[in-house]
């Protein structure tokens, strides 16, 4: 059973339900009493009116059980209002622990985030799967562990009376609690995560069409661009009314073991509780009381049904493990006595598929040089940069600052470098906040200031919040190459000696462009700077220029020398310039 | 309630017919179910034998049987007219989008279109599914009960009766005051709710800056402060189910204890007050139904408002007051004054106001100017994706309003900045202008455009599967794609780029320049770019400034000319070598 499978060595599941254990008990317990107030209510009224109906002489004698009727009438919701915020409280408690986990374990994990093939919002998914486990809880243990509870205690005060009929009230409550709802997911299950598959790929598809429409009423082939999804979502609806049906009939065959469960609650009580009148006044009680059980127990089986969609978030978070910090013993650099780096003939590739092939790279680096680095996308630039930053390691070769192995100093790493790449992260608070960032410890006064430096000082003061603005998510509230300045500021507090920048211009035009590696080169002129590149827009600001291929270093050397003595160079300089 | 918009979907009206047709059986063996329960319990009472509940109790079980089939096929009917209308829905959302795609996508945004045509339609199906059935049960099931119920027991109707209005009154109270609670925090809620998500994303940046590690502390503290005012909100959100719950159940509470009341004085005989109290959860069921699927109905309602509005935008066919033409070197096409504005995404306003212009024969004609000047929406125009407010537009002596015209369109090979890959074969990616193109042709394109070592290093050649917006494949070959499209449609002879170089590495550019220029023999070629070299390669130069044509000409006369042309160039070439 997947069921098994999954859980046999999940971490992120079972030992959470021992967590906040009083709450969670709790939550149960009003849980059971809501389905049990509902029960009791019918009983109480049930036995009210059969006893009224004997016409006792004192009001008195049906003064208890009315007494009752209204207190369990009131406790129903009361407990079901409870047993909301409670399980709610609870889970909503679990969360922010998953959370931190969740955090923590890809924190320790540097590699996560530099393999290059992790393509798609995986983030996005991963905390979308941490919402799918709160559904886990509230939609489907929460009911199913309540009923379970109720099939038990009703079984056994059955049992206490009458052992036989006990078990076999049992028997169909099993069916109707576990049986039908394994059932389900068994024929279910596949279902669902085919329709899952397919649904994503017509999420795909219809981006792509969407994407493309204007070559497609170019093209006028109206009639194509309609067929294009046809086929998935004809597949999807299919298997959807598979599962509708499936359902529909489910649904009826419970209510049939339901009805057969009334029956012979019928049948017993008029066998076993009509010798006398006062037994007799029981009757419409016990018969009425299990009518809103089906309340609780119906609805497992659509609780199990959703299953599917809960394993795949659960072993997704299972295959994110704690990386085991491997690093050789640390030693602390003073920034100020940062010297030099230098690549010394590195190897390095992902695996054997991969195109990225680095094979006998050496630069060296001095303290205050400006070097940029070119080639085809897809070469490996930015990996470069992180073996650089020591996010990955060479296969062979090495990478060291002054004489120490990149490895030795990873703890304290942002004193040495900064990076700043194409699409910069800018969290979603205040302007001020997201450039304090780059170094807490600096006042107000000096985040404007290096806010004013990066040139954004007038557009700031004319926004109506000036440096208490919302960035918004992704820093939409501004331009591309606004956001650049905005990290640009970040980097200017960090004041790390090495800057690392990866393509921070693309995609931007050409004046903008221009703009923006005026302020870097000027604001960041004391510095290190190694930067990643697509074309020769201000190849200038540079000492040193390396073209890459996928064999080796195509060319290099100043941009002066290679203007002046290589016509490859020459030739890409003029297009670039528009000559 | 029901909009009323619903009403004009094709099988709504007979749909309504059938369930109201069902409903009412429904109603009636709910009763019959109550009653012969009620018969059967009331024989028990009196300590009868088996044999005397043997016939009310089968009948019982057939009116529970019936009351569930009934469902079923209330269930399916309703499965099937929702599956079968929210495909037609989707069906006419695609039609919609690619009769005005470009123009919608512009103003909608592309995610925007996928959801709606995607979740948006799966939140509609299940409204329909909710929506009839739920509405149906409330309006007939209750009455049908309320009026056996005032024959068996005058008081206990009335008693019913009272508690629904009540019952809707606190709901509308509470939902009022949840909801304005819940407005008042719900920005801060969102951000709350993002954060984990933000933090998520920008660990790397975090990890740059060296405070990683002690920002867990503060996902822990967020989250915590998240559960805290998600909890506030809720005991007030809940506060209306609970309202339901309370008034329902103390309603049958209250009953109970007339009955009984009623059955001591001996004002009536035990069955009718057993009846009753069988029949009031059952009364107050499809209210309680209704309530529980309030949200998703009414997230159902407004995915469909959403769809109906996309669906109720004017949308304009291709025009077909154009008659076919060739384009040769003699042609030509003459605007004046075309002049539009539009709000763009983010609400940027995009406007356009072209007093002259004239592109003719097989000229190329560059579209220069800094972002935002409206280069874009120049071609885009011309393109027929976008239309114009007003314009006075001849092509080939024609005159026509706008370029949104099938005989002006399919002379047209478009080229923009992301190339869009179809998912299927490279084959079939060449061939799409022209889908019944032979395999010679299609080879002949393709080493046109510079593929055929590309090819060569695949394994399935031309029936790689290819796709996905072409993921997998580099920038330079996706365009080359895109090149031996226009090579193979050779009977296209007007060429439009829209930056098609702007993301690619500078070889890979200077490689690709070739095969372009091969291309722009025999063609009218409309060439937006920010790439300066281009401009060497054009006849003729259109520079755009905020919307306007700042300056046309031959680029020689534009730059021995001191004007907007040579101050944008001197911009963008920044310092040199």
């Amino acid at each position: 059973m997947n069921f098994f499978k999954t859980f046999k060595h999940d971490t992120w599941v079972k030992p959470y339900i021992k967590q906040y254990k009083g709450l969670l008990i709790t939550a149960l317990l009003l849980g059971l009493l809501t389905s049990f107030c509902a029960a009791a209510l019918m009983f109480t009224s049930g036995y009210t009116i059969d006893k009224a109906a004997t016409h006792p002489i004192n009001i008195l004698l049906i003064y208890i059980p009315i007494l009752m009727t209204r207190a369990f009438g009131i406790g129903r919701p009361v407990f079901k209002y409870l047993e909301r915020l409670k399980s709610h409280n609870w889970v909503l408690r679990v969360t922010s622990d998953l959370r931190t986990r969740l955090y923590k374990t890809l924190e320790s994990d540097a590699s996560f985030f530099s393999e290059y093939h992790k393509t798609g919002d995986i983030m996005g998914l991963l905390s979308e799967d941490i919402s799918h486990l709160q559904n886990l809880y509230l939609r489907t243990i929460f009911p199913t562990v309540i009923s379970y509870l109720l099939t038990i205690i009703a079984s056994i005060a059955l049992g206490i009376f009458n052992p036989s009929f006990g078990f076999f009230v049992f028997l169909l409550l099993f069916i109707e609690v576990f049986l039908v709802p394994l059932f389900s997911v068994s024929i279910e299950s596949a279902r669902r995560s085919y329709q899952k598959s397919v649904k994503s790929d017509l999420y795909v598809q219809l981006t792509d069409n969407i994407m493309g429409v204007d070559d497609w009423v170019i093209s006028g082939r109206k009639d194509d661009f309609k067929k294009l999804t046809s086929q998935n979502i004809q597949n999807l609806n299919q298997s959807k009314n598979k599962s509708k049906a499936f359902r529909r009939n489910r649904d009826f065959g419970l209510q049939l073991i339901f009805a057969a469960i009334v029956i012979c609650f019928l049948i017993f009580t008029n066998l076993t509780m009509t010798n006398n009148q006062v037994q007799a006044n029981f009757v419409s009680a016990v018969v009425l009381a299990i009518f809103p059980l089906s309340d609780t127990i119906i609805p497992v089986s659509q609780g199990f049904e959703e299953w599917p969609q809960y394993r795949d978030s659960i072993e997704r978070l299972n295959t994110i493990k704690p990386i085991p910090n491997n690093l050789p013993k640390q030693v602390t650099l003073d920034p100020k006595d940062f010297e030099s780096i230098s690549v010394d003939n590195i190897t390095f590739e992902y695996d054997s598929n991969s195109p990225i092939l680095i094979k006998n790279f050496t630069q060296k680096i001095k303290k205050g040089e400006k070097l940029a680095l070119l080639g085809p996308s897809g070469i490996g630039k930015t990996t470069i940069l992180q073996l650089i930053l020591g996010d990955l390691s060479p296969q062979q070769g090495q990478i060291s600052i002054n004489d120490l192995d990149i490895s030795q100093i990873q703890e304290n790493r942002e004193n040495i470098f900064s990076v700043l790449n194409q699409k910069p992260f800018l969290f979603n608070t205040t302007l001020m906040n997201n450039v304090r960032l780059g170094n807490e410890h600096k006042s107000d006064a000096e985040v404007k200031k290096a806010l004013e430096r990066v040139g954004l000082k007038p557009l700031i003061e004319s926004l109506p919040e000036k440096y208490d603005t919302i960035v918004g998510e992704n820093g939409s509230r501004f331009s591309g190459g606004e956001q650049e300045r905005i990290a640009l500021a970040r980097i200017l507090l960090q004041d790390a000696p090495i800057v690392l920048l990866d393509e921070p211009t693309v995609g931007l035009d050409p004046i903008t462009e221009n703009d923006l590696l005026e302020t870097f080169f000027d604001v960041l002129k004391d510095k290190t700077i190694i930067w990643v590149t697509h074309h020769l827009q201000g190849i200038t600001h540079v000492d040193h220029v390396v073209f890459m291929n996928s064999d080796a270093i195509e060319m290099e050397g100043s941009p002066e020398k290679l203007y002046q003595t290589n016509k490859h160079f020459k030739d890409l300089y003029q297009m670039d310039q528009g000559y | 309630m029901i909009d009323k918009r619903l009403f004009r979907l094709p099988g709504t009206k007979k749909l309504l017919l059938v369930l109201a047709g069902l409903t009412l059986l429904q109603a009636f063996v709910v009763l019959f179910q109550g009653k012969y329960l009620a018969e059967a319990l009331v024989n028990s009472w009196e300590q009868k034998s088996l044999q005397t509940i043997i016939y009310p109790m089968v009948l019982f079980a057939i009116a529970f049987i019936l009351r569930h089939l009934f469902n079923l096929l209330n269930t399916k009917i309703v499965e099937n007219y929702a599956g079968k209308t929210s495909e037609n829905i989707r069906g006419q959302l695609l039609e919609k989008v690619y009769n005005s795609g470009p123009e919608m996508i512009s103003e909608e945004g592309t995610g925007n279109l996928v959801t709606s045509s995607l979740d948006g339609i799966d939140l509609v199906e299940n409204y329909f599914k909710l929506i009839f059935t739920k509405l149906m049960n409330m309006s007939i099931i209750p009455p049908v009960l309320l009026i056996y119920i005032y024959t068996q027991n005058i008081a206990s109707g009335i008693t019913l009766t009272i508690i629904v209005p009540l019952v809707i009154l606190f709901m509308i109270i509470l939902g009022l005051a949840a909801q304005s609670k819940a407005d008042a925090q719900y920005k801060q809620y969102t951000i709350l709710s993002n954060h984990f998500l933000d933090a998520l994303r920008g660990l790397p940046t975090l990890k740059m800056l060296g405070l990683s590690k002690r920002y867990a502390k503060n996902i822990y503290t967020v989250s915590d402060e998240y559960r805290r005012r998600t909890m506030n909100t809720l005991r007030i959100a809940i506060l209306s189910t609970f309202a339901l719950d309370w008034l329902t159940t103390l309603g049958i509470a209250i009953l109970a204890v007339f009955l009984g009341l009623g059955l001591i004085n001996n004002s009536f005989p035990l069955f009718p007050a057993l009846v009753t109290l069988i029949l009031a959860p059952e009364y107050f069921l499809p209210l309680r139904d209704f309530s529980n699927d309030y949200h998703a109905t009414l997230n159902g309602k407004n995915a469909l408002n959403a769809i109906f509005e996309l669906l109720d935008k004017p949308s304009d066919n291709k025009g077909s007051d154009l008659k076919d033409f060739t384009w040769d070197e003699d042609s030509q096409v003459e605007l004046n004054n075309l002049e539009f504005t539009y709000k763009g995404s983010g609400d940027k306003e995009v406007s356009l106001d072209i007093d002259h212009l004239k592109l003719s024969g097989y000229h190329r004609i560059g579209v220069i100017g800094k972002s935002g000047s409206g280069k874009t929406t120049l071609i885009r125009a011309i393109g027929g994706f976008l239309l114009p407010y007003s314009a006075d537009i001849k092509i080939n002596q024609q005159s026509v309003p706008n370029f949104k015209q099938t005989n002006w369109q399919n002379k047209l090979t478009f080229l923009p900045q992301s190339p869009y890959l179809f998912a299927g074969s490279i084959a079939e990616n060449i061939a799409f202008y022209r889908p019944d193109a032979s395999m010679d042709e299609i080879k002949k394109a393709t080493h046109a455009a510079g593929l055929d070592e590309f090819l060569k290093v695949l394994p399935e050649g031309f029936d790689t599967r290819i796709g996905e917006g072409g993921r997998g494949i580099s920038g330079g070959q996706q365009q080359r794609i895109m090149l031996a499209r226009a090579f193979l449609a050779d009977d296209r002879h007007i060429l439009i780029f829209d930056e098609p170089t702007a993301h690619l590495d500078i070889e890979t550019e200077y490689a690709l320049k070739k095969p372009m220029e091969q291309l722009f023999h025999d063609h009218l070629v409309i060439f937006a770019t920010h790439r300066l070299h281009w401009i060497n390669e054009m006849d003729y130069v259109i520079v755009m400034d905020n919307g306007q044509i700042a300056e046309q000409g031959t680029p020689d006369k534009l730059r021995d000319h001191n004007g907007a042309f040579s101050k944008l160039i001197n911009n963008m070439r920044g310092d040199q070598l």
